[in-house]
Parts: C-alpha cells; sequence; structure tokens
C-alpha cells in the first residue's frame, strides 16, 4: 500500500522522529509495521555498527608509546633543531624516552613497555603514526576531537551517530559517556548534541559508583515496594487508556503510553546492563580489576545490548596530562587500563562482536619530545608538553585493517610529515567503517546544513581492511 | 544587479489559498518520490528539517500539492523555487564565488534566453539537462548526492511550457491588507481557516467544552493550570461575553508574562552562564535583570516595535540614567561569550535576524548566502553596526538602590576591589610594556622575515615572556608600514628593505655610507659632541649608522638584531637614567639637571630612539586595557583574579544592586571590510554599517556613527520592513497552535516553508499596525476565534487530506513544556510561591525552590539532565520552536523522581483532602486540583478501589500514590 495514502503514515513518521532518542527508539517496528524503515538507515551498508571511543584524556605521548624514536635517544639531552613548533608551554632539550619498545605479533608493530596486555593484540590494531590536531590546549583540543570544531557548539561524534543510525537498545540510552569520579576537561560539553535535539546528547554515567540504580536517574523507586509500584502502575495505564479511548487515535497520548510500559520495564533491564558484577569471574579476571578496566567492560556489555556509541574516559579532568615526571604517570595510568584494553579487544572477538564494534583509542593530542621546563623551578625535570604538532591513536575492529601502521612522524616524533591524518580525516573515516558518506550526513540548522567534518575530511582508505 | 531578483510583479499565486487536490494527482507524486518521501529524514514540520543529503525529497505540503491538480499554471513559488532551492541553488544561486558556469537559476534575467526558451522545455538547456540519460551531462551532477524526481522534472517541463514565469520570494513582498473571505462565521480569522477548509470539504472540529477551554487558554496564557474556582466561575457564566472576560483576565495576569516571557527567552537564548569553559562555568551577575524586562515588558504589552528599540538599542532611546528598560539591552549581551569578539558579533547577527526577522543571515559570513539574496557585504554591514559597541566599565545601575547597610557595605567593597584590580593591572601593563620595549628586535625579525598578518581575535594560546605578541606585532608592521622613509632612525631601517637579499651586506654598507656623508662631519657627531646638551640632532641618527657600520649586517635579519640591540639599550639606559635622575630629589648635593651626569637625558640623539619607545601612538606605548589582553600566563592570571573579585561581588553580595547588562556605541571607529571567507585578516571591500540590501535595497543608508544599532533597530521596525511583523505574528500563532502559519518560524527565507494561510499572515501583520503593535491585542483576536475554540479530535478523512494539519481542521494537542509541566505541579500541589522577579534560583536543588521556572538558574555550559531530557532550548543559540522528542527518560521521571513524588505528598496532604468528609470528596477535590474537573463515575469508583484495597504496610500513604498517578497522568501533561 502506497504510504501516504495512509492517514498516519505520514505524522506516525513524524512523530517517530521526535521519540527515537536517547534512551532507545519507541518500538519501531510495531508502530511503524507497514514500512521498511529501520533504526539504521545509513548512505550504505557499514562494516561497523557500534562505537568504543577510549579517551585517554590529557594527551597520551607518542614517543613512549606507539611511535618509538631512536634518533631521539641519541639526540637526548641536545637541543632539538626546531624554530616555530610552539606547545603550551616552554620546553627545552630531547627527552628519550625511559621505555623500552619491542615489536609484537606477526605484523610486529612496536609498541612499548607500559602496554604488556594490549601489546599482544597489535595485529588487530590500526596504529595512526600521523595524527594532527589545531592547537596545543585542551579544551580545545577536546572539542575538536569530539565534535569537529574547536571554536563552536557542535554535536559530537556520538549524537551525530545516533541521529543518523537510532539506536539498537530502546532500553538503553544510545550514546553513554562513562568516566569515573567526575569529568573530563570540558564536562558534558564533550558529549553535547548542540543543535541536534537534546535526546541526541550523550548520557553521562559515573563508573566510580558501582550500584547500577544509582547509574542512570529515575531508574529506581525506593520509595515503593514493587508491589505498590505495580498495582500504582497499573491505575496509571488504566487512566492513560481511558484517557486515549475518548481521543482515540492520538498518537502522542499513545506515544507516552508505550513510554511508560517501556520505562517500567527498564527499571530492570538498564540496572542489568550496568550490573558489571554479573559476569563470570573468568571475564572479570580477564579486564582485571579498577575502574579503567571495569568501564572497558562495561564498555563491551553495552554495545552487546545495542548502544550505538559509547565514550570512556580515563577519569576526572586530564589524567594522562604528564607534565612532570612522565615516567611515573605514563607508567601509572597505562597500567590502569592496559589489560581492560587488550581485554576488550578479546572478549569482543570471541564474542563476534569485533567486525562491528568500531575502537577508537585516543588522547586529544600527543606530548613533546623535548622536555618541558618547569613552571615554578622545583620538582621534576621529566615530564612533557602538549603538542598537536604530532601523536599517535590506534583503532581496531569494525572494519579496521589490523596490524597496520600509518603515516609518519619527523626523526623526534614532534611533528606528523608523511601521510598527516587530521582530525577530520579520522571523523570520515570512522564514518565511513558505518556506512555513511562524511559529506552527505548533514542537518539543518539557522539555514545552513552542517557536517560533523565542516567541509573538510578525506577517508583514510589504508587502514580500511 | 540585485534589484530583479525580488523586484518582480507581484505574484497572483502568493495569495492563492492551499487547496488540496479531490483526489492526489499522480503526476505530482511519482514513484520516485515517494520512496524518497519514506526514506526521507525530514522531521516535518519542525522548525530543524532534518535529513540525509540524497535521501530528502523537497518537502511536500497541501500547499504544493494544489497547484498541479488543478490544471493551473505551475507558480514558481509554490512549485520550482522549492525544487531549485533544495538541489540547484548551492552551485547556481546567489553565492558568486561558487557559482559554477556564470548561471543563476534564482534570477529571470540570468536563464531567459540563456538555458531556459519559455514556452519550449525541449529546447531548453535546464530541461535537457535535468532529463538527460548521460551521466556526464545530467544536473544535478551525481556526486552532489542530489536528484530529480520524475515528479520534480516533469513540474519543471511544465512551468517552462508555461513561459517559465518567475515571482518574488513571498517573504520580500510588501505586507498586503487583505480582505477576508466572505464566510459566515463569526470572526476574520475564521473567515480564512474556515474558507480554505470549506474548499476541500473539511470544517472546523466541534468546539471543546467550556471547561476544555479554559484549561486550554489558561495553560496558554499563564503556563499554570486553571483552578477549580475559576473554571466553575466560567462554566456558570452566561454571559455572552464569558469567554472574554476570562481571556482578559489571563491576560491582565502577571502570569502572563512569567508564560510569554519564556518563550521569547527561547528565542533570545537566555542564559546564566558565560558557555564555553573548560572547568567549572563563569555566570553573569545580572542576566536576570534581561530576564525580568522581559517579563515585564509583556506584562506591560510594551509595543512591540518599542520593545525592539529598547533590546536593541536603548542605550541610545536617551532614556534616563537608570531607566529599567536598559536592561532590554541583554537580547544582545546575555549570549554566549564567545573567545574572540567575531564570534560574538556572529551570534548577535543571528540572534537578531533569525529571531526578529526569519532570515538566516549567519550563513553569508563567509560566502554570499548560498539561496538567499544576502551577499557577504550585508553581513558585515551588520557587523560594522555591532562591532562599534561595546561593554561599559561598570553597567549602569537599574533605578536607585536603597541606602540600606548592605548597599553601603557592598560599595565601599567595590570601590576596594576595583582598586585592587586597577592597581594590579596598571602595575603588570608597566612591567610588561618595558618588557616589550626589550623585545624590539624580536618584532622586527618577524617583519623581515615577512611574517603574515595573524588575526589577532583568536589569539589565544596563553602567552609567555619570550612569545611574540600578534597584536603587537600587527602594531609594529602598521607603525612601520605609516612611516616616513626620511625618519632619523628607521629610515635607513626602511631603505635597507628594499635592498635585495643577494649581497645585502655591502650594499647596506653602501647605503650607510651614503647616509653619514648626508649627516656631514663625522667629527661633529663623536660621543661627547653627540652627547652635548641643547644640540639639534643630525638629519640620520648617527647611533643607528655607527651600530650598523660595526655589525656589518648580513641580512635584513641581522639588521633587526642591530636595531633590536640599539633598542634594548636606549631603554635601559633611560630606565638607568630615571633612576638617577630620582635620586637625586634626595641626593644631600642638589644636583643641577643641567649636570653631566645628565647628558643621557637631554641628549637629542638618544631621544630619537625614544620617541619611538615612548611616544603616544608608537606600538609599545600601548594602553593598560590593550596590554591586559597580552600579558603572559602568571602576569594575566593575577589580573584575571582581581577582575573576577569583582564579578563575584556583584554575583554574591547582599547588597549588590541590580544592573543593566547594556552595551555603548563608539562614535568614531575604523573602517570595517568583508573577512573574505570569513578570515579576518583576509579583508575585502571596505562596508559601511546598513541595512540588508534584500529588505531596503542595494542604496540603503548607512547608519549613523554613535547611534547605528538605533538605526538598525528603526529599520527592522519599519512598517515598510515586511518580514518583522510576519515573523512576530506566526511566532504568536506558532505558541498558540503549536505550529505557525509558516512552519519555519526563523527561516522565512527561500528554502524556508511558505505559509499555509498568506493571506491570513498579511491580516493578522497588518491588525499588529492598526493595533499600535500591541501583542495582547493579537492575543485576544486569536483566542475569541473559534478556530482557536475547536477541539483536538482526530478525524481519518480530513488526516488523509491534509497529513500535516495545515488547514487546521483541528486544534493541535499540545504537550506542556518543563517549564509548564513543573510549574503546574507546584501550582496543584498549593506550593507555588508567586515571588517575582531577581537572582536566579536552582532548579535541581533539595527540597524544592517552589518558585516559577522562568526563575531558575540556566546553565548554558552545563545543561543539566532535566532540561536536555525535557527539550529545554539550547541555551547557545537562537531557538524559534522547541524539538517536541518523546523518550523513556520523561516518563522514568513520572514514575521515579523525587520531585513528583514530593509534590504527591503535598497534594494529597493539603487541607481540603485531608478535611474531606468522604473517601469520594477526596478523591473528587484531587481531581478538581490535578485535573480542573470533577471525575466520573467511572472514575471514581476506580480511585475508590485503588485506595480502599491497600497494598500493606507502606512508607506512602496510598492517597499520596493516588496523587502521583494523577500528577503522572498524560491528563496532566496534555492539555485538550
Amino acid at each position: 500500500m502506497n504510504p501516504l495514502h495512509d492517514p498516519q503514515s505520514f505524522s506516525r513518521r513524524t512523530f517517530l522522529k521526535r521519540s527515537g532518542m536517547g534512551f532507545g527508539t519507541l518500538a519501531l517496528a510495531d508502530l511503524l509495521s507497514t514500512s521498511n524503515l529501520t533504526a539504521s538507515e545509513t548512505h550504505f551498508p557499514g562494516t561497523a555498527k557500534h562505537v568504543i571511543h577510549v579517551f585517554l584524556n590529557g594527551g597520551m605521548s607518542q614517543v613512549d608509546t606507539f611511535d618509538p624514536k631512536p634518533e631521539l635517544t641519541r639526540r637526548g639531552g641536545q637541543m632539538l633543531p626546531y624554530k616555530n613548533l610552539q606547545t603550551e608551554r616552554q620546553t627545552g632539550v630531547a627527552l628519550p624516552t625511559p621505555f623500552k619498545f619491542k615489536r609484537h605479533g606477526k605484523s610486529g608493530i612496536p609498541v612499548s613497555e607500559i602496554f604488556p596486555h594490549l601489546s599482544q593484540c597489535v595485529d588487530e590494531m590500526a596504529v595512526i603514526r600521523s595524527m594532527h590536531a589545531e592547537l596545543p590546549n585542551h579544551e580545545l583540543s577536546l572539542m575538536l576531537m569530539n565534535t569537529g570544531d574547536q571554536r563552536l557548539q557542535r554535536p559530537s561524534f556520538g549524537s551525530w551517530l545516533t541521529w543518523g543510525m537510532g539506536t539498537g537498545n530502546q532500553n538503553l540510552p544510545g550514546f553513554v559517556a562513562l568516566c569515573p569520579g567526575g569529568l573530563p576537561v570540558g564536562g558534558a560539553g564533550n558529549w553535547k548534541s548542540a543543535f541536534l535535539p537534546g535526546a541526541y546528547q550523550g548520557t553521562h554515567i559515573d563508573t566510580s559508583k558501582t550500584d547500577p540504580r544509582e547509574i542512570i536517574q529515575y531508574v529506581h523507586n525506593d520509595r515503593l515496594t514493587s508491589l505498590e509500584q505495580k498495582n500504582q502502575f497499573k491505575l496509571l495505564q488504566t487512566l492513560n487508556n481511558q484517557h486515549l479511548d475518548a481521543r482515540p487515535s492520538e498518537l502522542a497520548l499513545e506515544a507516552r503510553i508505550r513510554s511508560f510500559e517501556l520505562a517500567y520495564r527498564m527499571q530492570m533491564e538498564a540496572t542489568d546492563a550496568f550490573d558489571v558484577e554479573q559476569e563470570p569471574e573468568h571475564i572479570l579476571r580477564l579486564y582485571g580489576e579498577g575502574p579503567q578496566n571495569r568501564q572497558l567492560l562495561l564498555a563491551r556489555r553495552l554495545v552487546e545490548r545495542g548502544v550505538r556509541f559509547v565514550q570512556t574516559w580515563h577519569g576526572n579532568l586530564q589524567p594522562w596530562d604528564s607534565h612532570e615526571d612522565i615516567n611515573k604517570a605514563h607508567r601509572k595510568v597505562a597500567a590502569e587500563c592496559d589489560q581492560g584494553l587488550a581485554a576488550l579487544i578479546i572478549d569482543l572477538k570471541q564474542r563476534g562482536l569485533l567486525d562491528e564494534t568500531l575502537i577508537l583509542c585516543t588522547g586529544e593530542f600527543g606530548r613533546t619530545p623535548s622536555v618541558e621546563m618547569s613552571q615554578s623551578g622545583g620538582g621534576s625535570v621529566a615530564g612533557r608538553d602538549h603538542n598537536h604538532w604530532g601523536f599517535s591513536l590506534w583503532l581496531a575492529g569494525g572494519g579496521i585493517k589490523g596490524g597496520t601502521i600509518h603515516g609518519a612522524t619527523d626523526d623526534f616524533g614532534f611533528q606528523a610529515v608523511e601521510d598527516r591524518v587530521s582530525i577530520h580525516d579520522l571523523h570520515a573515516t570512522m564514518l565511513r567503517l558505518l556506512g555513511f558518506d562524511h559529506e552527505k550526513l548533514t542537518y539543518r540548522y539557522a539555514g545552513r546544513d552542517f557536517r560533523l567534518t565542516d567541509v573538510y575530511g578525506s577517508v583514510v582508505n589504508r587502514i580500511i581492511a | 544587479m540585485m534589484d530583479d531578483n525580488w523586484d518582480l510583479a507581484p505574484p497572483e499565486a502568493y495569495f492563492r489559498t492551499p487547496v488540496a487536490p479531490k483526489t492526489l494527482d499522480m503526476r505530482s507524486f511519482g514513484q520516485g518520490n515517494m520512496s524518497r518521501c519514506l526514506l526521507s529524514r525530514v522531521v516535518l514540520s519542525s522548525r530543524h528539517r532534518v535529513h540525509l543529503v540524497g535521501r530528502a525529497g523537497t518537502i511536500i505540503s497541501v500547499v504544493l500539492l494544489t497547484t498541479m491538480a488543478s490544471g493551473e499554471e505551475v507558480p514558481y513559488n509554490e512549485r520550482i523555487r522549492p525544487i531549485f532551492a533544495e538541489n540547484c541553488l548551492e552551485c547556481h544561486g546567489p553565492d558568486e564565488e561558487n557559482r559554477k558556469g556564470d548561471l543563476r537559476l534564482d534570477l529571470a534575467s540570468s536563464v531567459k534566453g540563456q538555458v531556459i526558451v519559455p514556452g519550449h522545455p525541449e529546447d531548453s538547456e535546464l530541461f535537457r539537462r535535468i532529463s538527460s540519460d548521460d551521466p556526464n551531462k545530467r544536473m544535478p551532477p551525481a556526486e552532489t548526492g542530489k536528484s530529480l524526481s520524475a515528479a520534480e522534472t516533469e513540474a519543471i517541463r511544465q512551468w517552462i511550457l508555461d513561459g517559465a514565469k518567475y515571482q518574488g520570494h513571498w517573504a520580500y513582498e510588501p505586507v498586503r491588507a487583505a480582505t477576508p473571505p466572505p464566510e459566515s462565521v463569526s470572526g476574520d480569522i475564521d473567515r480564512f481557516i474556515v474558507s480554505a477548509l470549506k474548499k476541500q470539504g473539511l470544517a472546523l472540529a466541534p468546539a471543546v467544552t467550556r471547561q476544555q477551554l479554559i484549561r486550554r487558554v489558561t495553560f496558554d496564557l499563564t503556563g499554570l493550570p486553571a483552578t477549580w474556582e475559576e473554571v466553575t466561575s466560567f462554566v456558570n457564566d452566561d454571559s455572552p461575553r464569558a469567554f472574554e472576560k476570562v481571556v482578559d483576565r489571563l491576560l491582565d495576569s502577571t502570569r502572563y508574562g512569567e508564560r510569554w516571557g519564556r518563550h521569547w527567552l527561547d528565542l533570545a537564548r537566555y542564559a546564566d552562564t558565560h558557555g564555553g569553559s573548560a572547568i567549572g562555568f563563569i555566570k553573569f551577575p545580572f542576566s536576570y535583570t534581561y530576564r525580568d524586562y522581559v517579563i515585564q515588558a509583556f506584562n506591560a504589552d510594551v509595543p512591540y516595535d518599542r520593545f525592539i528599540l529598547e533590546q536593541l538599542a536603548a542605550d541610545q532611546l536617551e532614556l534616563a540614567e537608570n531607566h529599567p528598560a536598559l536592561a532590554g539591552l541583554g537580547f544582545l549581551t546575555v549570549g554566549m561569550q564567545f573567545r574572540n569578539k567575531h564570534d560574538t558579533i556572529d551570534d548577535q547577527i543571528d540572534v537578531v535576524t533569525r529571531g526578529l526577522l526569519g532570515l538566516t543571515v549567519a550563513c553569508a559570513r563567509c560566502h554570499d548566502h548560498k539561496y538567499d539574496a544576502i551577499p557577504t557585504a550585508d553581513y558585515y554591514s551588520l557587523y560594522a553596526t555591532f562591532a562599534s559597541s561595546r561593554k561599559p566599565p561598570l553597567l549602569p545601575l537599574i533605578g536607585k538602590p536603597e541606602e540600606t547597610r548592605e548597599y553601603r557595605e557592598y560599595l565601599a567593597e567595590l570601590l576596594r576591589r576595583q582598586k585592587h584590580h586597577r592597581h594590579m593591572q596598571r602595575e603588570q601593563a608597566a612591567i610588561t610594556r618595558s618588557r616589550f620595549r626589550m623585545q624590539v628586535g624580536l618584532y622586527l625579525r618577524e617583519i623581515a622575515r615577512g611574517a603574515p598578518e595573524f588575526d589577532t581575535s583568536i589569539a589565544f594560546i596563553s602567552f609567555r615572556t619570550e612569545d611574540l605578541r600578534p597584536r603587537l606585532l600587527n602594531r609594529w608592521r602598521d607603525y612601520l608600514g605609516s612611516m616616513s622613509e626620511d625618519d632619523a632612525v628607521f629610515g635607513p631601517w626602511l631603505r635597507a628593505s628594499e635592498l635585495e637579499e643577494e649581497g645585502f651586506r655591502e650594499s647596506c654598507l653602501a647605503l650607510v655610507e651614503a647616509l653619514i656623508k648626508e649627516n656631514g662631519d663625522p667629527g661633529k657627531w663623536s660621543d661627547a659632541e653627540m652627547l652635548k646638551m641643547g644640540s639639534n640632532a643630525p638629519r640620520w641618527n648617527p647611533l643607528v649608522l655607527d651600530a650598523i657600520s660595526r655589525n656589518k649586517p648580513e641580512s635584513l635579519l641581522e639588521l633587526a638584531d642591530v636595531y633590536g640591540e640599539l633598542f634594548a639599550r636606549a631603554h635601559q639606559r633611560w630606565l638607568g637614567v630615571l633612576s638617577e635622575a630620582a635620586l637625586a630629589a634626595n641626593a644631600e648635593e642638589n644636583v643641577p639637571d643641567e649636570d653631566s651626569s645628565f647628558l643621557d637625558l637631554n641628549s637629542p640623539v638618544q631621544r630619537q630612539l625614544r620617541t619611538h619607545l615612548y611616544e603616544t601612538g608608537t606600538p609599545t606605548a600601548m594602553t593598560d586595557d590593550l596590554t591586559a589582553r597580552v600579558l603572559n600566563r602568571p602576569f594575566r592570571d593575577l589580573v584575571r583574579d582581581r577582575k573576577r573579585e569583582i564579578e563575584n561581588l556583584h554575583l554574591q553580595s547582599a547588597g549588590s544592586p541590580a544592573r543593566a547588562m547594556t552595551l555603548q556605541e563608539d562614535e568614531k571607529t575604523d573602517d570595517f571590510h568583508v573577512f573574505r571567507r570569513g578570515n579576518p585578516i583576509d579583508r575585502g571591500e571596505v562596508v559601511k554599517p546598513r541595512f540588508l540590501q534584500v529588505l531596503s535595497g542595494a542604496s540603503a543608508k548607512t547608519f549613523t556613527d554613535g547611534k547605528r544599532r538605533l538605526d538598525l533597530a528603526k529599520a527592522i521596525v519599519d512598517p515598510a520592513n515586511p518580514l518583522t511583523r510576519r515573523v512576530i505574528v506566526n511566532w504568536v500563532w506558532q505558541h498558540h497552535f503549536g505550529q505557525g502559519l509558516v512552519r519555519t518560524p526563523d527561516d522565512f527565507g527561500v528554502r524556508g516553508r511558505p505559509p499555509t494561510h498568506p493571506e491570513l499572515l498579511d491580516y493578522l501583520a497588518t491588525t499588529l499596525i492598526e493595533d499600535d503593535w500591541s501583542l495582547k491585542k493579537l492575543h485576544r483576536r486569536i483566542l475569541l476565534s473559534d478556530v482557536y475554540r475547536q477541539g483536538s479530535i482526530e478525524n481519518a478523512e480530513a488526516r488523509t487530506l491534509d497529513p500535516e494539519n495545515e488547514l487546521l481542521w483541528r486544534m493541535p494537542r499540545r504537550r506542556l513544556e518543563l517549564e509548564a509541566m513543573r510549574d503546574a505541579m507546584l501550582a496543584v500541589s498549593g506550593e507555588l510561591d508567586e515571588k517575582r522577579g531577581g537572582r536566579p534560583f536552582d532548579l535541581l536543588s533539595d527540597p524544592v525552590v517552589p518558585r516559577r521556572s522562568i526563575y531558575a538558574f540556566v546553565n548554558r555550559d552545563i545543561v543539566s539532565s532535566l532540561a536536555s531530557t525535557f527539550d529545554a532550548p539550547n541555551p547557545s543559540s537562537c531557538t524559534a520552536r522547541r524539538p517536541e522528542t518523546n523518550v523513556p527518560q520523561q516518563t522514568l521521571f513520572a514514575l521515579n523522581s523525587g520531585f513528583i513524588q514530593d509534590r504527591a505528598v503535598e497534594l494529597a496532604g493539603m487541607k481540603e483532602i485531608t478535611s474531606a468528609k468522604s473517601d469520594a470528596e477526596k478523591v473528587r477535590s484531587l481531581y478538581q486540583r490535578a485535573f480542573s474537573r470533577s471525575p466520573e463515575p467511572q472514575e471514581l469508583g476506580l480511585a475508590l478501589s485503588y485506595v480502599q484495597s491497600g497494598d500493606g504496610e507502606s512508607k506512602t500513604n496510598v492517597w499520596q500514590r493516588l496523587a502521583h498517578v494523577l500528577l503522572a497522568a498524560n491528563e496532566f501533561i496534555f492539555v485538550d
């Protein structure tokens, strides 16, 4: 039947568009049984269906992790031959990495010793060594990484994606930001929806809390017994249905009735999803202890249940921001997530989910190969400043060609020089894997068709399988 | 060139009332189009039209459907323009820079005889290209992701066949007084609506009951539920003016301003914090004064034209010094505080044009508007209008503060903190300037290297002492750029700048030799002679010539170092000399100023150098304010902390009086230029501050210096301006009916949707002037219509003919917004605190502050989950229409939030409930409070059996649980 001749179809679709966000769409299939509209409306079939973005907030140092530079070690203590590479603070002589590098896997990708677990998974990973951002400031670079614009409020990647694809689970938020013990720099701005409807904003969850009932707002009623709630709910829906009977075919009323049913069920299901302790012992052991490892496990549980975009933040403010004593500081933060990162790849793979789950692991920028001059005059002088000129990140799963190294920095690892990849290129590539042409995923706002990649971005085909 | 774009013959079709065909004509709805529609991401009738490019079909409405079926000519405005706008104008439209093939499809003169042969589609290149099978020829090109449906192609063919008649875009045509069609219904508004309905064989839905009507209109005008007393009094009033009295009572209520003021604040992107902050957030101390101004303006029914004048230019209306209307300028100043002024001005342009004119002028920041006739020059004309204004150092008080003890304490503390700030800034600036004088070489080197100009406004990396300051570099560049080649100090530099790199050393030395000769007797300039008091300096500064001769620079870069060294030494000597000279004050022996130890002080040769360091207007002689912007990080933080202390005092002190967030305009400013591609350092033509060409012609008059904003405001409210009145009546209509007559309330341009009832829109715009711009009179006209009284009842037949209810065959059902929902719950539970105005309260605080939601703190940096769950507007950008989403978080809130359960406890505990004589009475009372009606017998039975069955031991009592049900129910949230 021609849907336009169905008196309801027009407004049904209108209405659905306004429904299916945040905590999932409203039983799309039920309400739209006559149409082939599905939750995922991509431009072409994508390999990835979910994204887990592991945010090493503060900035991971490339020369201490994925971009070994023997020349830097050789020139340790000497001034490096740069004139115009300004970073946030003053830096001095070359600071060799205190870590040992070793080649791993069939691909032989070198990884430093601070990632003993993760380095076992290099054959699943594509390492980009030629990333660059635009400025050495945290907040601006965080915005750039998350929204593609460092100045103006724009929707974040997760908002674009949940808007573009819908969500795979109606009982859970489509876009979740996990951060233990507080908020990263920039706070909720990192997962804002800007001009996309508010329902596409990321839902922040403090993973230092362990009781799932505390994690999701209003998911639990602590004043009523379950019997009381059941009886009360029955009365509520009876009244709502009577109200609807007097106003037949009223979609908005129907929708809220459905939404109540959903909310009522969610009280159980959502708590379930966030309850990591339900995992068997061997899985808990695989991921290891600590909030960073545990939230990676949570990320898997969410993706498994259809959540579209999960962002895991290492911790509040900027834990990877090692201005002083890179040896101690980077060792510590790497140790907090290394096991979980490896476990995430292994676990997704053994469940057959790695192919459809795109993992991105990156900070907002990298760090200088030169030593940061201590601000106070005292303290340690073995730290590194912010560096947007060049940095490394890695991706895995979701159609990424494992065991790949793409691009290169200069001899000392300061500036990306070969096959440079911008944040827009990264976004374009990720969208490609998810089935979107980044130039065509647009939203009209204030008269203009906005894109995540603005007017930039080209797909890095070499890291696509 | 611009004129013929809109100055076309008045379009008849513009006034054609929408007529839906009796049967859908498949000529306009090919199968291809159908599937595109199905897949499209279009949120119909939403302000934000959402689409995936390549999937979105042109929006199809009843209005557009009409024409093809009726066999009339294909109207350009309704049928063709949207196709062009959506598919073609990006490359063949007003944007000159991106135009392909020198073709504009929006302009008759560009196409006729070129690509269109009127009457002959087959001979028209346009038609051949859009219908071509050859992928290399076919338009639009495949790579744009756009394609025309068979129906669209056919429409264009038919239109060309009909003579390819262009029309001006409806929104730019003058407002025309329209006569209501002769229908036998009571009011003019009804005549327009009913006449259009009748043509489709439709009619208004039956009117609602009086109980439903008063509940509807009370929420509509005040955002609160009608009380039971109000309901019964209206139901029992058999006067013919009964409803009129209700409307007047509500319009007179101060609750009206709190409701409609909130609507306006959406448009004004109101918030109480700066936005864009990394950690924490910064509060405006006085944003609330704008909010209160708006509420007051609505309550006082300030004429809409005056309302605009005050919000754009209250400071230029010659109001008394502390006039409350000054707070209206918050419209421009409560926006997001960007890191650079360009974005702040962009935000002002956007809120003024999109909010007040329904035009998306901000699109023209980087290129000519791709769809509407808004060239980049227009954008920068408005830029020039706003860029000459800035915040005054201290905001003006509103009214005269009471001389309380708190106020006196505040005042004393304010003076103290201001002094601290001033001192800190002065001293840090002095140190910094002094350092800049030691760094002249750094800047000359940059200039020697030919470093490009910086955009100083986006230099937000914090500075270190040794960092180059772009702002200072620009000053040096400008200074040297306008300097005479005969300058005693920089003459040699300027001349050397022109030397070839090759053999620089030799030619530079030769140059210096020549200059030494011009100076004459070198002996005269020996150290002793040179320093002799009273001597006149020679033509060329001998210190400069001497230093060059000695250092023999190999390049201009090295010459820069020579100069740098000279200036650094001159500055150091000057500091030393000052110190010495100062010591003379306390010397035991009086040292006369003529003493040889003061030779340096009086040396004309040294003075030549010093002039370039200390004279007003020289690069390093920056004002304290200017220097404050380029301090290094520790200094900047010190000054900023002092500034913050002042702001904190304004914010926190009990005695801090209300102040208006005003602007002041400079009388004289530099010229403003177009920024090519939006880039502030790529300056194009000079622009004059003036109004949009599309509204006032290419020869619009330049705004008066010092009163640019006032002139802008006057141009906006000029009755000849076709947009302002249409936009505001549409906005009011939208808030009464859920949808505007123009469904894209902030885009009346060619990609917006045309009005469903163009004549009604113009009728309302005309009456607005007759009513002296009174919005309350406009409300009355609308509310007293039959259209407003009709029920919101689904009608399958009407839905088929008019799926979007454009013809208004029923009242759209309304859902309470966040604020109304919250306020209604507080009102029903008897808690609502009627206190008006003042500093904001925390919406999420527990225990709850039971004030109206409009007085709550709006955080632009951290949008609360409550706000995003319940579709609160984006506080960073003008919102003409909120999205309406339906997510389970909303119902979770209704089931489990402490807020709703606390209200239920209060409601169940009200005296009128607890003291009721029977359970039935209690239920009746609860219903009357929550739903403004009594329960039906069946409902009563249901409630009684619920409360009497009991769930055993419990923390809550069953009446509270019942009250909770009523507050959560659909009937509470949805208005009939």
